[in-house]
């Protein structure tokens, strides 16, 4: 690999010429807490299709949602959404700023939170 | 499958609802007239891979020392510095006055290089744009 890129083992070698007695499971227990803030800033752009279900309005996003392939989303935040016209073609979408307007009926949205 | 839809530009719109993103359409395959408080409803045909989302993803944790950081090698060293800024701050509250007061200043130093590189700069950084710009016109034909 041409490209210079640290492992944890390399990161954990840098972290012990200053604190050599740092524990390797504490090390990379901080490691995880940094690649979540870093995520936070748009630093991984990653793209995902979802199959769309008829009459069904909501699609779960959350940390465990699924694209149509059945990987995990891992997202953060939106900021494009495509949908397929009837060419095959991905054609990009408005979003709705007024949600009012929007209905639900008594059979859908099973992914609306609900208390419990 | 594709969509019926000739025009999702018009005929769809998405919108963000906590952990959900809803997809309505003011569409009707059979071609059902709806008054305007009843435009946007869900899909009334299913569309394998109908929706394509582009996101700012969260990296995959770390499991074993040989793993690589999932995120772009720029960041690594802010990874380093993020590992110090903790270190010297837990360092802080072990030690005595003028040490802890050291670690601090460090702390504060690892801080401030790890904001730098993810926060002010982040994807800047290592974006890849590049060349003459141009701008496409809408055809208002």
């Amino acid at each position: 690999m041409a490209v210079h890129s640290l492992t944890v083992k390399q990161i954990i070698s840098r972290i012990r010429q200053v604190f050599p007695d740092a524990p390797e499971a504490y090390i990379m227990s901080l490691i995880n807490d940094a690649l979540v803030e870093c995520g936070l800033y748009s630093t991984k752009s990653m793209s995902a299709k979802i199959n769309i279900v008829k009459d069904q309005t909501y699609y779960d996003i959350s940390d465990s949602g699924q694209d149509s392939s059945s990987n995990t989303l891992e997202l953060n935040k939106i900021y494009r959404v495509d949908f397929m016209d009837s060419s095959g073609d991905y054609i990009k979408i408005p979003r709705l700023l007024n949600g009012e307007v929007l209905v639900s009926d008594i059979e859908s949205e099973s992914a609306v939170e609900q208390p419990d | 499958m594709a969509s019926n839809i000739n025009f999702p530009e018009d005929r769809v719109v998405y919108f963000l609802k906590g952990d959900a993103i809803g997809v309505v359409s003011s569409y009707s395959s059979s071609g059902e007239s709806r008054t305007d408080r009843k435009m946007w409803q869900p899909l009334d045909h299913a569309v394998a891979n109908g929706l394509l989302i582009h996101y700012w993803a969260d990296p995959k944790k770390v499991t074993a020392i040989t793993d690589t950081p999932d995120i772009d090698n720029a960041f690594h060293l802010a990874i380093v510095d993020y590992v110090k800024m903790c270190l010297y701050m837990d360092k802080t509250g072990s030690q005595g006055n003028e040490t802890a007061a050291v670690s601090l200043q460090l702390s504060q130093m690892h801080k401030g290089k790890f904001l730098e590189t993810v926060r002010r700069f982040g994807d800047r950084r290592r974006e890849k744009t590049g060349g003459l710009r141009a701008i496409l016109p809408a055809n208002f034909q």
